[in-house]
């Protein structure tokens, strides 16, 4: 287990600002955030490169925050991989092994091993600038696990990879955090990354923690207008509620919805679009909010259409392609929106 | 039609290939100009007499002394440079763009110069008093000359340093003390190595300076026959006794040794990768 706390570190560019986490063992932690919102700092002071101005690290219980790096038994995966050119793929992977001094047998034997977990046997006695992204990342992670470290630190490990790549690796490391067990913090812009992969996600911007709680939390109930915006929340608006009876009565852009959230004064509005229904005919439901429109745009992307219905502000709503085709709709339809008051999240 | 306009005109009318052949011709003048020097001095005397100057006891004693001593400078500005280079490239610290000038100086500075404050720190401070108490006396004497190349020379090899390790990413020495090295071990096993080619280059221009030392070595070392008499300075000392033969050898030694490194240099820079 691995608690910060109010951890601060301004490097002039990049700053790190009073942050205070805590990660459970085992757990595969995400760190999700803009570029420059202090995410890197925040993992190589974990890692020990810098030594915080304030605050202190534990590491399953014990204050490590002057222990030096290379007693802390964290390892680090950047995202532009940081394999010595000079040494071979092998001599990449047995570097951390080497410093321990242990038998040249016993590395040969645990190179194999985590050589064949990563699918990278074959490349063992190249030398790394003649191998393509992907290979160079999966011996970057194969370097750093061997070791067996209490936490894994990876900054942005699929980011400098093509699509189908990071897909593959992204399984591979949900993979390998399933067979070693190792506490994982997983630095990334990438909500889906963080989606996929996160036990947990903390966001940050401005080198700043600002919210921390599963994917689910920080997806449906973001608690700022930053995070909705960051992690692509499309049905967003402002507007005024006013709580009456257990209920809120929101207006928003010239129209009302009510919402089960209790928040009132002026707030942020964000619904999923997966929580909204469409309907060609008025129908009874118990969903509290229903809206009529006309479809102004019709997104196809892939399995997920969405459509954009203008109700007087623009709703953006996700179908599957089958109901989508289904039901008819395209451009210039007019249709029913129906979504619930608990679909309504104010923040 | 003005006189000037026509002028203008004219010129315009000089096309792409007589634009070629007159920048070629240039570039084919130096060639001419640098080889006929060369050769200028190689063919003065025949090659049998070159041959047996260059056995002669004092020129054997000038190649010896001037081996010596650029090996042990160019030791010197390596071990010095690895370090300060580091520090320049790395770190951030109160007046280092001060201390980036003042250890370029040796660049621009006349070696005569440089000779003249050497002599002045070693031969009439106390600093200078305290280390010939010791026995280091640098002054008219062989380790003069190494104190000299030094003085002039380290800061080639500081510059190529410098700009070897800011293009070696920090991050690699990150991950190799993630996996079990302090600093200096992931020094010495990652951005060290990696710096091979800057190393070998550096190493080169230096030594081969050193070879070719003359101003600050003439002003503290002196030029003493059979004592400092390193090839440069045989040279010297030869043509003003006007013994053309032995001048001629210790210049035909020193061509040899600029080419020798300068296509030595050229290769690895050429082959020079920035990780």
């Amino acid at each position: 287990m691995i608690r910060i706390e109010n951890v601060s570190k301004d490097l002039g560019e990049f700053k790190l600002n009073d942050a205070t986490l805590q990660i459970d063992e085992g757990e595969y932690f995400i760190i999700l955030g803009p570029t420059g919102a202090g995410k890197t700092i925040l993992i190589e002071t974990i890692a020990g490169i810098y030594r915080p101005d304030h605050g202190k690290i534990f590491l399953n219980g014990a204050d490590i925050t002057d222990t030096l790096p290379k007693n802390r038994q964290i390892s680090m995966v950047y995202q532009d991989y940081m394999l010595f050119p000079h040494l071979t793929v092998a001599g990449n992977i047995g570097f951390g092994l080497r410093q321990k001094k242990i038998a040249k047998s016993e590395i040969t034997v645990k190179t194999d091993e985590i050589a064949e977990l990563l699918g990278v046997s074959h490349l063992l006695s190249r030398y790394p600038g003649t191998l393509s992204g992907g290979e160079k990342q999966r011996i970057a992670i194969a370097r750093a696990v061997v070791t067996e470290p209490k936490v894994l630190l990876l900054d942005e490990p699929l980011s400098a990879l093509d699509s189908r790549t990071t897909e593959r690796l992204q399984e591979e490391l949900a993979r390998i955090h399933e067979i070693t067990g190792t506490t994982t913090i997983h630095v990334t812009h990438s909500f889906g990354e963080a989606f996929a992969l996160g036990d947990r996600i903390a966001v940050m911007c401005g080198g700043r923690i600002i919210q921390v709680g599963t994917p689910d939390d920080v997806f449906r109930r973001p608690n700022s207008e930053f995070i909705a915006d960051f992690v692509g929340v499309e049905n967003l608006f402002r507007g005024k509620s006013v709580v009456h009876d257990d209920i809120a009565l929101v207006r928003a852009d010239g129209i009302s919805m009510v919402s089960s959230s209790l928040k009132s004064g002026d707030v942020s509005i964000s619904i999923r679009p997966e929580d909204i229904l469409v309907s060609k005919k008025e129908t009874e439901t118990s969903a509290r909010n229903s809206f009529y429109g006309e479809i102004t745009e019709v997104k196809n992307m892939g399995t997920i259409v969405r459509v954009v219905v203008d109700v007087g502000v623009p709703f953006v709503v996700a179908l599957t392609k089958q109901s989508y085709e289904d039901m008819e709709l395209l451009c210039g339809v007019h249709v029913w929106i129906v979504f619930k008051a608990s679909a309504v999240h104010l923040f | 039609m003005t006189r000037g306009a026509r002028g203008i005109h004219k010129y315009m009318q000089i096309n792409t290939a007589t634009f070629k052949i007159l920048t070629i011709s240039v570039a084919l003048l130096l060639t001419a100009f640098v080889l006929s020097l060369v050769v200028c001095i190689v063919t003065h005397t025949s090659p049998q007499s070159l041959l047996a100057s260059i056995a002669s006891e004092e020129i054997r004693f000038a190649i010896k002394l001037s081996l010596a001593t650029s090996a042990v400078s160019t030791v010197m500005c390596i071990a010095v440079s690895i370090p300060a280079a580091y520090a320049l490239a790395r770190y951030d610290f109160p007046g280092k763009a001060l201390v980036n000038t003042i250890v370029d100086l040796p660049l621009a500075l006349p070696p005569v110069v440089a000779g003249v404050g050497l002599l002045i720190l070693f031969g009439t401070t106390s600093f200078g008093e305290w280390l010939s108490g010791l026995g280091l006396v640098f002054v008219l004497t062989p380790f003069g000359i190494v104190i000299a190349q030094f003085a002039v020379n380290f800061s080639f090899m500081l510059l190529i340093m410098r700009s070897t390790f800011r293009g070696i990413s920090p991050r690699y020495e990150y991950v190799a003390q993630t996996l079990g090295c302090n600093p200096i071990q992931a020094f010495l096993q990652t951005t060290l190595p990696m710096s091979k080619n800057g190393l070998i280059a550096g190493g080169i221009i230096t030594w081969s300076k050193g070879i070719g030392e003359f101003g600050a070595a003439l002003m503290l070392a002196g030029a003493t026959r059979m004592k400092t008499e390193t090839l440069p300075i045989s040279l010297y000392l030869n043509m003003s006794c006007n013994d053309l033969e032995l001048a001629i050898a210790a210049a035909t030694i020193l061509i040899v040794i600029s080419i020798a490194s300068l296509y030595t240099f050229e290769r690895y820079v050429r082959s020079t990768h920035i990780y």
